[in-house]
């Protein structure tokens, strides 16, 4: 998911596709560090990570890999990407991702995911990223209509993580984690998700209103932000826990199909 | 002890602040910006109008007066002083709310620390800024920190530290503190001897991996200081030496450093390992920000509050691993 919006945010960077082997590099560079970004958060959870239902598979928890060799392989990987942007991309892109990378694997899982309710909202300014990095990658400015990209991702997150949250509030009880459901509770919660997905359907029409996007855009991004807000106030009203589930797995579409609508708009306009 | 707490929270929090000032008097050449103790040309606060201007000259002809110098030293000067003024307040508390015996006496002998420090302070300015009392001055600064920020520790249970064990690192903790130390003596001794800006290239200096250097001067520390000592009086090579030390020291302070880190990562001590790593890779950034953009003002106090930072958290470090 990190790298179609990292590749999204390449292609609407410049007018036509100039070159695929350097969009191909710039994009292995950026997921190298995604994947040692990954690979650390797993070893720091591997814990945690074995005691909850959608983690206990990976292969540390299971003891299939060591936390040793894991360490290594991020190290080794990291180092590998960011050389790879640092003589094939530039020192902007390079700087960027390390600082994402940093961010995630270090501030969000070692300090905000056990200390504050707020840890995904902060956190989630990492993880919305790759589009920026993506488009420096090509450009090396950072762009206005970049930033653009990422506050939709970075709004996108809390209803999106918290919607899954709800659905393991028991999980991260037991584990101590204070997530939003386990500190404020469901309800408040719901209302949180409500909330931000409206503040979402208004980011999602910004691309459209600054002239970085046109009809196609705009007609997609109001049909997928009304039925991400029909989710959100049904799961407002819901005690079915399976209605988070629904919302959760519904927003990984919603921010698909988003970028995708970005990209068809783009070229569409410009064919 | 929930006071005691707070208020060496508070404590931490001010010493960073008259550490900060302290730098900020340091990098603008102001340490002299008054020429006597504790008052400011006689002065109460600072001269302001012409009138006291004019008295303030008559008294001192040697010391024209500025007060954009008079400033940075004597706003240091009161936040040093409130700074003591709530030692107090905390032994103060120390007797009257706890019976932990340890804590009184912590917070007792940083009530005598701090008045030394104090004494450091005059010593500053009437020795005319000579290098070792300045660095002793900046090295008190560092302990009553560290002191406050350790009785924070004691008067605190933090539960994240209950669960990490990691008393098999004692003999790698203590060597990074004790490296460290001389790391940050080597800096506070390029700054105080204005050698900050004796190598204007990086990782280069004068275009040399190996510059023309004096150590003999360069650590004297029986130097003379002249009239006084702003500005600097060693020649070039002495300066270079003392900053090029700082650099390759630098270097190894980073070895031992990702050795300490590596061990804790795989102690189950990640939190540590990525605190150090953070403020060393900032510390180092600003490092070089430092000599390839000519030390530019707040770069450089930054530099001097995040080699706090980094006492602290390798002070954590020990706590933990020499804890019972």
């Amino acid at each position: 998911m990190m790298l179609i919006c990292a590749f999204v945010g390449m292609l609407l960077a410049e007018q036509t596709v100039t070159s695929y082997g350097y969009l191909f590099i710039s994009l292995a560079g950026i997921a190298l560090c995604s994947a040692s970004a990954a690979a650390i958060n797993q070893v720091v959870d591997r814990k945690t990570d074995a005691s909850m239902k959608r983690t206990d598979q990976r292969p540390l928890p299971q003891g299939e890999l060591s936390a040793t060799h894991a360490s290594i392989f991020a190290l080794v990987i990291g180092v590998f990407g960011a050389l790879i942007l640092y003589y094939y991309v530039n020192t902007l892109t390079m700087t960027l991702t390390i600082a994402s990378l940093i961010g995630y694997a270090f501030i969000y899982t070692i300090y905000l995911k056990r200390a504050t309710p707020q840890n995904i909202v902060i956190g989630g300014l990492a993880g919305a990223a790759p589009p920026l990095l993506g488009w420096t990658s090509v450009s090396n400015t950072i762009d206005p209509y970049a930033l653009l990209l990422v506050l939709i991702i970075f709004v996108w997150t809390p209803p999106h993580f918290w919607a899954l949250a709800i659905y393991r509030k028991d999980e991260y009880a037991k584990e101590s984690i204070p997530m939003l459901p386990v500190t404020h509770g469901v309800v408040f919660t719901k209302l949180q998700i409500v909330l931000y997905t409206i503040i979402l359907f208004i980011v999602s029409i910004l691309p459209y209103v600054v002239l970085m996007s046109g009809m196609i855009y705009l007609v997609s991004a109001v049909l997928l932000s009304s039925a991400f807000l029909y989710y959100s106030i049904k799961l407002y009203y819901s005690s079915d826990d399976e209605d988070a589930m629904r919302t959760f797995q519904f927003s990984i579409y919603y921010i698909f199909l988003i970028f995708l609508a970005l990209l068809l708009d783009h070229f569409i306009i410009l064919s | 002890m929930n006071n005691i707490r707070n208020l060496s929270f508070i404590g931490i929090c001010m010493a960073f602040v008259v550490i900060a000032l302290g730098a900020w008097t340091r990098l603008v050449d102001a340490g002299l910006g008054c020429p006597d103790w504790p008052g400011c040309y006689g002065f109460i606060v600072f001269p302001t109008n012409e009138a006291e201007i004019a008295l303030a000259e008559s008294r001192y002809p040697m010391f024209p007066y500025d007060i954009n110098k008079a400033i940075p030293e004597v706003v240091h000067r009161y936040f040093a002083a409130a700074l003591g003024l709530l030692a107090i307040f905390l032994v103060y508390l120390s007797f009257k709310s706890t019976n932990d015996k340890a804590i009184r006496g912590w917070a007792s002998f940083l009530l005598v620390f701090i008045c030394c420090q104090g004494l450091f302070g005059y010593l500053t300015v009437s020795l005319k800024l000579l290098p070792i009392i300045v660095t002793a001055h900046l090295f008190g600064g560092f302990t009553t920190l560290t002191l406050f920020y350790f009785i924070y520790l004691k008067s605190r249970n933090f539960q994240i530290f209950n669960q990490i064990n990691i008393s098999n690192l004692r003999v790698i903790a203590g060597i990074a503190f004790v490296v460290l130390i001389f790391q940050i003596f080597l800096g506070v001794w390029t700054s105080t001897n204005y050698a900050s800006l004796a190598c204007a290239d990086f990782p280069t200096c004068q275009g040399s991996y190996l510059p023309d250097m004096d150590f003999r001067s360069g650590f004297n520390l029986n130097q003379e200081v002249g009239p006084n000592y702003l500005y600097g009086l060693l020649d070039n090579p002495a300066r270079v030496a003392i900053h090029y030390s700082h650099r390759i020291s630098a270097l190894l302070v980073t070895l031992i450093f990702l050795v300490l880190m590596s061990r804790l990562w795989f102690s189950d001590a990640a939190p540590l390992a990525s605190t150090l790593g953070m403020l060393l890779l900032t510390q180092i950034t600003l490092g070089i920000i430092n000599v390839v953009y000519v030390l530019p003002l707040y770069v450089a106090i930054a530099h001097n509050l995040v080699a706090a930072c980094l006492l602290l958290a390798t002070f954590t470090v020990n706590y933990l691993a020499w804890k019972k």
